[in-house]
């Protein structure tokens, strides 16, 4: 595999020991900040806090396993690639409601049930593509980021809340505005590390103000340097219940665990067309596994870190020994129980602040995605409805206390859009047709044509446009130079993976060459510009072949989609 | 297509509107000539409200280019953007003529004050 040039250190190659370990450590500065999660459900839980400190410290040992997994490719485990789990808002949403529900032993229990399933579904991927196409995963993805941030904030304003105090809002306004202003006007490592800094700062401010819980800082105070991590302290138990939320979160996993080792796979490969599903299969595995082991050890679920996978392609090193680096620092840090007891104690002005800021990169990705494909009023429907059907459990709390099987915004807003997607998807038609009679192109109709349609079928933008140059360029070449008898028939079919178009027609065969007329060739001869065209047509398709039989020529297209 | 030409910093700005296609390839490279022939041979062609190009439209622009040569003038095009571009990438148009960000820059480029 060639390494792409703006990547110093590819995935099999080797950085100076010093820059490994620096890197390592600012990868997992990355991956600190994601503790937030299970800290917000243990605490949720009422777990008392030495307990957290060792959960926390057994939590660390599982990220530094699951790295490993997903780097190392054991057996069907794993991507191969540098891609380093972190615990997930994914998961946050229906872990906060077994932790209400049954505590941490329920908790755990259901993040083994859905890490078994998300394995489950690593060789299902591409047959569940037209029931989870991107604008709905887009939704999935932008109602993490809601529900994350709406549970944040329930933190400080939700009605069992301990009011807040004006010291309590400034320290959370210090923490934010720190992380903003790192990210939007830092350069280099502050704007790496934005999120971490915040959250130094706002235990500063906390320690300046005077409000850290003292039970918590006993605790810290208690904590030994140095100990081995108490892994054991943890049972396991199951509600059928919920078994729906998070199997929602399961697909939604696996969903952007594809969607990280993809971007690895490009970040490593220059010539990157489409994806590995292979490399796909074993990372979507291993991100199951892990959270299989994740439920056993005493925390919540995992997920591939697209943050790290981002900070990896800015640093220019994606090599496989900074995975290997992470999961060493992981395992030191389970080692010293202060860490995790001074990250257990992290305010709830701290906590908040942090989850606001996460989930505003998580909520725009979202919009991106959905806004990926072309929506007719059918998916706009699906993406508009599933959006307040799901904003309406938050605002309104009797929704899903009066049909527990609702659970929280992200299992309906999911529920809807699976549902709305399976009742559109009756009547609209793979297979189209368009006839054009005249003597001449008709671009308005062939583009008409091709949008409705793409509209219709969710098609990528991208795909569309050249589909609709390759039919037009195409039609006006034939009208021009091959003399046709009768109409032009234009078939198009498409399904998640291939758009095909067909055209046919009575007439002299249009050659498709492989190699460019000449600029002279062009500018001078009716067949340098006829043979540019069929240059065209052929290399905007990825596959295009021209056939004759007995006077009726067809050229046909394959678009990738 | 509509075809609006103006003077700009001592070079000729033509700016096609909608699609330089077979029918109206030919009206619009003969246009830009015969202002290169008559004189105005430092020329920037904005494209950006280029809706479609086809092989046509592509051999029209190397005459234009061809054109240019002959009289010792200059040519720049702006606006090659979005499907316009990977259309002009495939065809290996990109590398073939001078092309600009914008069209401030292409003026700069081709006019009287530009590198010479």
């Amino acid at each position: 595999m060639k390494r792409p040039p703006d990547i110093v250190y590819g995935l099999e190659e080797a950085p100076p020991p010093v820059v490994t370990m620096l890197l390592g450590v600012q990868h997992v500065g990355l991956i600190a900040i994601n503790l937030v999660y299970p800290l917000l459900v243990f605490r949720v839980a009422g777990a008392p806090a030495d307990a957290v400190v060792d959960l926390i410290g057994s939590g660390m040992l599982v990220l530094a396993a699951a790295t490993l997994l997903q780097a190392r490719r054991v057996g069907p485990f794993g991507s191969g690639f540098m891609s380093p789990a972190v615990f997930t808002a994914t998961y946050l949403g229906p872990s906060l409601v077994a932790a209400k529900v049954g505590g941490l032993p329920l908790v755990f229990g259901m993040t083994m049930f859905a890490g078994f399933l998300e394995a489950a579904l690593a060789p299902l991927l591409n047959r569940l593509r037209p029931i989870f196409p991107p604008e709905i995963s887009g939704l999935v993805i932008f109602m993490i980021g809601v529900s994350a941030a709406v549970a944040g904030l329930r933190l400080m304003l939700g009605g069992s809340a301990v009011p807040v105090t004006s010291a309590e809002w400034g320290v959370a306004t210090i923490t934010l505005a720190t992380m903003m202003i790192l990210s939007v006007w830092a350069r280099g490592m502050a704007r790496m590390l934005c999120a971490l800094i915040g959250v130094a700062i706002g235990y500063v401010a906390t320690g300046i103000v005077g409000t850290f819980d003292p039970a918590q800082s006993a605790a810290v105070g208690a904590a030994a340097w140095v100990d081995v991590p108490h892994v054991g302290r943890v049972s396991w138990s199951f509600d059928f219940g919920l078994a729906v939320p998070f199997a929602i979160a399961a697909v939604a996993a696996a969903m952007k665990a594809l969607g990280v080792i993809t971007i690895c796979q490009r970040a490593n490969d220059p010539e990157w067309v489409r994806p590995d599903m292979s490399s796909i299969r074993g990372g979507v595995l291993a991100d199951g596994a892990a959270s299989v082991l994740s439920g056993l050890a005493g925390a919540m679920g995992t997920n591939t870190a697209s943050a790290n996978v981002g900070l990896a392609a800015v640093t220019g090193v994606t090599s496989r020994r900074i995975a290997y680096a992470i999961a060493l620092i992981l395992v030191l840090l389970a080692f010293v129980p202060k860490v995790a007891a001074a990250l257990a104690s992290m305010p709830r002005s701290v906590m908040v602040a942090t989850l606001l800021f996460a989930m505003s990169s998580v909520i725009v990705q979202g919009i991106q995605i959905m806004s990926s494909r072309l929506l007719d009023a059918r998916r706009t429907l699906t993406i508009a409805l599933s959006i307040v059907a799901g904003i309406a459990v938050d605002i309104f709390p009797a929704i899903a206390e009066a049909t527990p099987i609702v659970g929280s915004s992200l299992v309906l807003a999911t529920a809807t859009a699976l549902g709305l997607n399976l009742l559109f998807r009756l009547g609209v038609k793979k297979k189209v047709d368009l006839t054009i009679a005249g003597e001449v192109a008709d671009p308005d109709t062939i583009e008409a044509f091709f949008a409705r349609y793409g509209r219709a079928w969710g098609a990528r933008p991208e795909v569309i446009s050249r589909a609709i140059f390759g039919v037009q360029q195409l039609a006006e070449t034939i009208f021009e130079n091959c003399d046709p008898k009768g109409p032009l028939a234009i078939e198009a079919t498409f399904d998640e993976f291939n758009l095909d178009v067909r055209v046919h027609y009575q007439g002299e065969l249009l050659e498709l060459p492989d190699r460019r007329p000449t600029d002279q060739e062009i500018r001078e001869s009716e067949d340098g510009v006829r043979r540019l065209a069929g240059f065209l047509v052929r290399h905007n398709a990825d596959r295009a072949r021209a056939t004759a039989a007995r006077g009726r020529v067809t050229i046909h297209f394959h678009f990738d989609h | 297509m509509e075809v609006d030409i103006r003077a700009a910093g001592g070079v000729s700005v033509v700016e096609p509107k909608g699609r330089i296609d077979s029918v109206t390839a030919k009206a619009f490279g003969e246009r830009v000539c015969e202002l290169i022939r008559g004189g105005e041979n430092r020329v920037v062609i904005d494209l950006a409200n280029v809706a479609y190009m086809s092989s046509a439209g592509f051999r029209s622009l190397l005459i234009v280019g061809k054109t240019i040569e002959q009289t010792a003038g200059r040519l720049a095009l702006c606006g090659v953007i979005g499907e316009l571009k990977r259309l002009f990438d495939i065809g290996g148009f990109s590398q073939l003529f001078v092309i600009c960000p914008t069209r401030a820059e292409c003026i700069a480029k081709v006019g009287p004050a530009g590198p010479q």
